[in-house]
């Protein structure tokens, strides 16, 4: 028995010994970015995004020797997210990522602590008044109404389903855009708009997006990371799908239409270079189409009408010259 | 009798020791899992070691994330004490927590100390109400409690969703297209006091005082006893005259109080504000459920449930600042924390089984002649730890 007992402390003792080990990776000239994300890097959306974009600085800079990136995914734990930051802060990281609107009153505690550091958070406006906090957000709107006007134009039914998560944010953004595009091409166009009051429930999202399809809708579009839920159905049900944040045709080719993919590497290139000449943070940043942050991708294999497609370049070009005055709900 | 007496106590600290080894199996089955993904297990588990106790901080996050295990855990162990099972926790911290970030709200003019003892009061009354609910529809409507907190569950993040989005909503949010679901922040002076410059808070003292006063509750007075009692076997217990329906009310009451109270020092020690990503755990980081794993790691004991919080904070904390060192994808560090709650939980199996044995062993020391069996306990036992 005793013997069995040794050999169980033998290894824990082995575990403990092996905790010296577990350094940092450094680097000299190295610009170094943490990102703390509240789903995951793969959820072909709001985190994907960020991700994608940083990956891309990464590229551009010439790899991992001059560009670090650090995750941390799926933080969906506003305290646990507070945790992260406080942690690569004390690691000397150049610029820390916050991707989530909830981590804002996380970052307004932490980056007074750390002056020497720049923080961004999104989306958002509010820099808090902080030197060393960065905000930026997407104009969602204006890609949710070119898919308004896109999903209005393709539906035969005449019905159409919006899933989204909760009223908040670059979702709400993005949704009220949608609605007020399809209204102002075809104002006999039906909407429906469900917040399921999540993020991350998948099966929920699934749901919302079965009850639409039962109500006739033969173009769907939705949301932030548990939208992936409701594009399997609108595949299943063969109803057409307008995606967000990141680029989901992968996920069904065949009924995928367009694409607004956020191109976060617009307001990274810019703050590294502001950090990079000693400004750590204070200036708000917005994507839109005219600063070519948000890009309207389509899918290759689905063939868009002549006339359609037209229109939506139209409305492109009318949205970033101002012709095109996209009305939200007031507040 | 030296030689039994030192059998019985060993046997008892491998009990206690159980979850401890259950956790290390898991750990090297998670090993297994780091290989497979080109990571070295020695640095990942070191990073995890580094995360939880590296230093006064990693100490200090280590027990912020223990304090509402502790606190849930606390009620945990009077309700499945008395064969009541609340899976609510997380409603019953959202609703403690609701409550009480409304007094902070409500009286900026009153003093901090003031503000401070009534939300924590706020807190467990909320937490209270809201367990009491599923244990008053229990004792007298005989519907499973087990339903009925999982459903108040749901019940609460609704409630709790509507009210951050809009009554209790941030003024500064209502007016921005964002509509974060937050509260206003809470004045400096709410506060609890911090260990600077850390961020452990005056609550985890407190839920250690707790559980030294819920084992003196359960095992020294006569409202303990009537639970455990009715835990143990209620038919028995109503011939013995004790109201079972009461104490069953009681018990999800208590429970769900231990709950509400982790939620209010969530707010008033952690966050300073409510706030949420629109689910449960954006709030409770599922405290409310891992508060139960917390409690069994303990053995359903309050004072167990003290250092088996701090291991499964330790876990969590360490869990994620794995993720940040070695970078492995999130998914891992979640299946990770599902082998330790699995491995503990199938460890119970063996610490009941070993108790029994005991049990069964000291009837037959009782019959037959003392010193005949101990060496006859000892091949037994070896076996069970083998």
């Amino acid at each position: 028995m005793k013997s069995k007992l040794l050999v169980l402390f033998v290894i824990l003792a082995l575990v403990l010994t092996a905790c010296g080990s577990g350094g940092e990776k450094a680097g000299g000239g190295t610009f170094k970015v943490a990102v703390v994300m509240p789903s995951s890097i793969k959820d072909l959306a709001f985190s994907q995004s960020m991700y994608d974009a940083l990956l891309k600085v990464q590229a551009e800079k010439g790899g991992e020797a001059n560009f670090q990136i650090v995750y941390s995914e799926n933080m969906f734990v506003v305290d646990d997210a507070a945790a992260a930051i406080r942690d690569y802060a004390t690691q000397g990281f150049d610029l820390i990522i916050a991707h989530g609107s909830q981590y804002g009153s996380s970052l307004q505690e932490i980056a007074p602590d750390f002056p020497e550091t720049a923080f961004a958070w999104g989306t958002t406006v509010d820099t808090f008044g902080q030197p060393n906090i960065f905000a930026y957000e997407a104009r969602a709107e204006e890609g949710g109404y070119v898919n308004g006007v896109l999903a209005a134009s393709l539906s035969k039914s005449g019905v159409v389903g919006v899933v989204g998560p909760i009223e908040t944010g670059d979702a709400k953004l993005y949704i009220d855009g949608f609605v007020s595009g399809a209204r102002a091409t075809n104002p006999n166009v039906q909407v429906n708009v469900n917040y399921i009051g999540s993020f991350s429930d998948v099966a929920l999202a699934s749901e919302a997006a079965n009850t639409h399809v039962a109500a006739g809708a033969d173009a769907l579009s939705g949301t932030a990371q548990m939208v992936v839920g409701a594009i399997g159905v609108a595949k299943e049900n063969g109803a057409l799908w307008f995606g967000t944040q990141s680029a989901q045709t992968s996920l069904a080719p065949s009924i995928v239409v367009a694409n607004q993919v956020y191109h976060w590497e617009v307001v990274l290139n810019d703050m590294i270079k502001l950090i990079n000449d000693g400004t750590y943070g204070g200036k708000s940043y917005a994507l839109t189409l005219k600063n070519d942050g948000l890009v309207m991708e389509y899918n290759p294999d689905y063939s868009i009408p002549a006339d359609v497609k037209a229109k939506a370049d139209e409305t492109v070009k009318g949205i970033i010259d101002g012709s095109v005055v996209i009305m939200l709900p007031s507040k | 009798m030296q030689n039994i007496f030192k059998q019985e106590w060993f046997s008892r600290l491998i009990d206690v020791m159980l979850p401890v080894f259950a956790t290390l199996a898991a750990l090297g089955v998670g090993a297994v899992m780091l290989l497979l993904l080109k990571v070295n297990p020695f640095v990942a588990y070191g990073a995890m070691f580094e995360g939880a106790f590296g230093s006064g901080n990693s100490i200090a996050e280590t027990l912020v994330k223990a304090t509402p295990l502790l606190l849930v855990g606390l009620g945990i162990c009077i309700s499945f004490r008395g064969s009541v099972i609340n899976i609510g926790g997380e409603g019953q911290m959202i609703i403690g927590a609701l409550l009480a970030t409304q007094m902070g709200l409500m009286f900026t003019d009153l003093p901090g100390w003031f503000v401070i003892v009534l939300a924590l009061l706020m807190g467990f009354v909320g937490g209270a109400l809201w367990g009491g609910i599923a244990g008053y529809l229990k004792a007298y409507f005989g519907v499973n409690e087990i339903l009925t907190t999982v459903m108040m569950n749901a019940i609460a993040v609704q409630l709790m969703n509507f009210l951050l989005r809009g009554p209790m909503i941030d003024p500064s949010q209502a007016q921005l297209a964002s509509k974060i679901p937050q509260t206003a922040r809470l004045l400096d002076a709410f506060r609890l006091p911090r260990w600077m410059p850390t961020r452990l808070h005056l609550g985890f003292l407190i839920a250690v005082v707790l559980a030294f006063l819920v084992y003196i509750l359960l095992w020294r007075t006569t409202l303990g006893y009537r639970i455990r009692a009715v835990g143990k076997n209620p038919d028995a217990s109503r011939y013995a005259g004790i109201n079972v329906k009461r104490q069953i009310v009681l018990a999800l009451l208590l429970s769900g109080a231990f709950a509400g109270l982790a939620g209010a020092i969530q707010v008033y020690g952690v966050n300073y504000r409510m706030i949420t990503d629109g689910s449960a755990s954006g709030f409770t980081g599922s405290a409310g459920f891992n508060g139960i794993v917390a409690a069994l790691f303990g053995q359903l004991h309050p004072l167990g449930t003290i250092p088996a919080s701090i291991l499964f904070g330790a876990l969590l904390v360490g869990a994620n600042k794995m993720q940040r060192v070695v970078q492995v994808p999130s998914a891992l560090v979640i299946a990770l924390n599902g082998l330790v709650v699995v491995f503990v939980v199938s460890s119970d199996y063996w610490r009941r089984k070993r108790q029994r044995r005991r049990l069964a062993q000291a009837r037959i020391e009782e019959d037959d002649e003392p010193d005949e069996e101990p060496g006859a306990a000892s091949p037994a036992q070896t076996e069970v730890v083998a």
